[in-house]
Order: structure tokens, then C-alpha cells, then sequence
């Protein structure tokens, strides 16, 4: 059967993007370079890894999806998924290969065992969520295949801290039920404290960000039962997509080691990465 | 507006984005997010008011975006995210629109930001 061989949690933004092609061709700016710099073990930490699949949840931010139809967890099962066009443009990076075997295999399980009942979506194209990170984390091609799972944020009511936590829980059985010896890695992308609306535009709660990263290996229940008022208050109502994060912790076990922690505050958005290996 | 940052969920602080909000500005987000294809943001650069009306907005949401009024959108129901899309294609970005909701200019913002706070849960009630 496949096996959790880790997790990683990652925050995104646009601008993080953006400043990464900026950088590439100009060099990087100062307030950006040491988020460019931290992250950089990451790279390397993911190809030592060297995963067979990737199970990302992370949230759209309207690219993909509009409120015609927004669900609140959906899950995309294609060959391949093209980048979102958010209104700029597109960045020069290819499609996300996708596994539909494995898509669907996680369907059946969560949606008949688990009791969550995911929007499948067969076309998905994906924006900053996850292309945002990927280009510095993994370089082209981009040949392990993904399963993307999207999480609403951008409209409330959304999901409860404990509700992704138990989604968590649900993905982990479902891949150690997948009849393959694929190794695979479960990603959680979104937060930290940040507010992009309001007069409260830009707040930056370092303290709390680094109380989050430091909980969230071995006192991960603390931080569940936080109600999200709590950490949309102090971190900005977008630290409401830390939720994201429980997704991935809950598809782990407790048996594993923190391998790796950076953060940092960019410009408005708190920056945080986290990375733990299984010990099994 | 200072830089004070209040530790509450309030308007003009904060705007939740609820279902409520989502009713009222459903034509408004509908239009910013019909801005994701460049063909449509072609058309609505070419004649904003053609391109808003055939969207189907009230007059008072067209002054609203006539006049770059970003806090007012947001209160309108527009989704921040769906405002974005109208702002970069017209060429402007997120700072403004935080700008105007914080009641500053775009340079005065950016060199507050990031605005620290520190506060664990439970604290700075």
C-alpha cells in the first residue's frame, strides 16, 4: 500500500510570485531575499525526499472558481492542470501533472468512508496557491504528479480548524489504503497572519505565527481548539487559512521529526514553512 | 486613520466576507471576476461603462469603480479578491486598494508595512 512519507506547510502570496521571477531575472529585492534564502533547504529537502506523489490542499482565491458554484472542499482529477490567469496574466511555467488514479482513489475513500463529500472537479486550473511556491521549491519539469485539493477561504462560512484536522486524519487512511508502494508526500498551503482588506491592512503578528510553528508538531490539539475569530483577530482574517495547515498535520502521525522551520515577513504577509518527516 | 491596529473583527478595520455580502455583491464580484480572461479586460478598458452596464451593474456600483472607490466596493459586496482583477486592470494592485481602505496614501502604507502586532490568543482584548 502508498505511504505518508512526510509534510510540508507553506505560505503563499501573489507578490511572492511575482518577486520570484523579478528576482530571477533582476536579482532579489531586499525585503525578499531572506524568504528566497530560508526557504532554500526546502529545495533540497523535497528532491532528497523525492516523493512519488504530492497531495497538496490549498485554497483558490477566485481564480479557478467563481460563486456560481464554490465548494467548500473539491478535489481536481485530471491529467494535467494549467495554470490561473488572476487577471495579470500568466507566469512562465508549465502545467502541474496530475493523478487521476489516485484523485479518484482518494474520492471513493473520503467521500464513502471518511464523510467528506468533495466537489471532483475533472478541469481545475490552478493560481498563486500553489504556483506561488512550486517554482523555488522544484524545478522544472515538474514530473511528480499531484492531487490538488481545494479548501474554501474566501467566503464564509468556512471550514472548521477541526473538520480539516479529521480531513486530515480521512486522507492519510485513504492513501494507506492506495494499492501501490508509492511514497507520498501531503502539502498544506496558505496563512500566516495576514489581512489584505480593511484599515487593518497589513497586520503582522510574529508572535503568534512563531507560537503556531512551534505547536504544531506535538501540541497540534491546542491550536485546533483556538477558535478561528481567535486567529483571524490576531493574525488578520486571512490567518483564517492556517486551518489549511491541520489538513496536513492530521495526515501525519505523531511519530516524526520536525525537520525544518523559516519565517519571516516579507512585506504584508507572514511567511512561514514547516517540514516533517515520518520516523516509520 | 493611524497606525493603531485594533485587535477586533469591526468595519472599517475588517470586512468579513459572509454569505450576506456575497448576495449583495454577487453582479460586483461576478464582473471583477470576468476580468480573468484578457479578452474581457480589453473590452472593459476599452468602455467602462459599456462593459460595466452590459454586466449588469446598478449606477451606483459603476460610480463606485469610476471612481477607484475601493473601501466602497468592498462595503458594496464586491469580493476583495474578484476588486483585485479591476484594480490591476487598471493598473493598479493591492496597495492601493489597502491604501484607500486604511485612509493612506499607497507610500505612506508601504513603509508601515509590515504593521507588527504581537499578541498571543487570548490577549490585547
Amino acid at each position: 500500500m502508498a505511504k505518508i512519507i512526510g509534510g510540508f506547510a507553506i505560505s503563499h502570496t501573489p507578490s511572492m510570485g511575482m518577486e520570484y521571477d523579478k528576482g530571477m531575472a533582476n536579482g532579489f529585492s531586499p525585503h525578499w531575499q531572506p524568504w528566497f534564502d530560508g526557504t532554500r533547504p526546502m529545495k533540497d529537502w523535497l528532491a532528497r525526499m523525492n516523493p512519488d506523489r504530492m497531495v497538496i490542499v490549498y485554497n483558490d482565491h477566485l481564480n479557478h472558481f467563481d460563486f456560481d458554484a464554490y465548494p467548500t472542499l473539491a478535489i481536481g482529477i485530471a491529467p494535467e492542470f494549467r495554470q490561473a490567469d488572476e487577471g495579470w496574466g500568466l507566469r512562465p511555467f508549465p502545467s502541474l501533472v496530475g493523478d487521476v488514479d489516485l484523485g479518484w482513489h482518494l474520492t471513493n475513500k473520503l467521500v464513502r468512508d471518511g464523510g467528506f463529500d468533495l466537489t471532483v472537479c475533472q478541469d481545475l486550473a490552478i493560481d498563486h496557491g500553489i504556483y506561488s511556491w512550486m517554482p523555488y521549491l522544484k524545478d522544472t519539469p515538474w514530473d511528480t504528479p499531484i492531487v490538488p485539493i481545494a479548501i474554501n477561504m474566501v467566503r464564509h462560512p468556512i471550514p472548521t480548524s477541526q473538520r480539516l484536522y479529521n480531513f486530515g486524519k480521512s486522507i492519510r487512511a485513504a492513501i494507506e489504503s492506495f494499492p501501490s508502494d508509492e511514497r507520498i508526500l501531503v502539502v498544506a498551503t496558505g496563512g500566516m497572519s495576514h489581512q489584505i482588506s480593511g484599515a487593518r491592512f497589513g497586520i503582522a503578528n510574529e508572535k503568534l505565527d512563531r507560537y503556531f510553528l512551534s505547536k504544531l508538531k506535538s501540541y497540534v490539539q491546542e491550536l485546533v481548539d483556538l477558535p478561528q475569530e481567535e486567529l483571524m483577530r490576531l493574525g488578520g482574517t486571512e490567518a483564517a487559512e492556517l486551518a489549511i495547515w491541520f489538513a496536513m498535520r492530521g495526515a501525519l502521525t505523531d511519530n516524526i521529526d520536525e525537520v525544518y522551520s523559516y519565517y519571516t515577513f516579507p512585506a504584508i504577509t507572514g511567511c512561514g514553512v514547516i517540514a516533517f518527516e515520518e520516523k516509520g | 486613520m493611524s497606525n493603531s491596529i485594533p485587535f477586533n473583527l469591526d468595519p472599517p478595520g475588517t470586512y468579513i466576507y459572509t454569505g450576506e455580502m456575497a448576495t449583495k455583491g454577487y453582479k460586483l464580484t461576478r464582473f471583477g471576476l470576468s476580468l480573468r480572461r484578457p479578452d474581457n479586460r480589453e473590452k472593459f478598458l476599452a468602455d467602462e461603462d459599456a462593459y460595466m452596464r452590459a454586466a449588469g451593474l446598478s449606477d451606483e456600483e459603476i460610480a463606485l469603480v469610476k471612481a477607484r472607490d475601493w473601501t466602497g466596493l468592498l462595503q458594496a459586496g464586491g469580493h476583495l479578491q474578484a476588486m483585485l482583477k479591476v484594480a490591476a486592470t487598471l493598473g493598479q494592485n493591492l496597495w492601493h486598494i489597502g491604501a484607500h481602505n486604511a485612509e493612506m496614501e499607497v507610500e505612506e502604507l508601504m513603509r508601515l508595512c509590515p504593521r507588527k502586532v504581537n499578541a498571543l490568543p487570548g490577549g490585547e482584548d
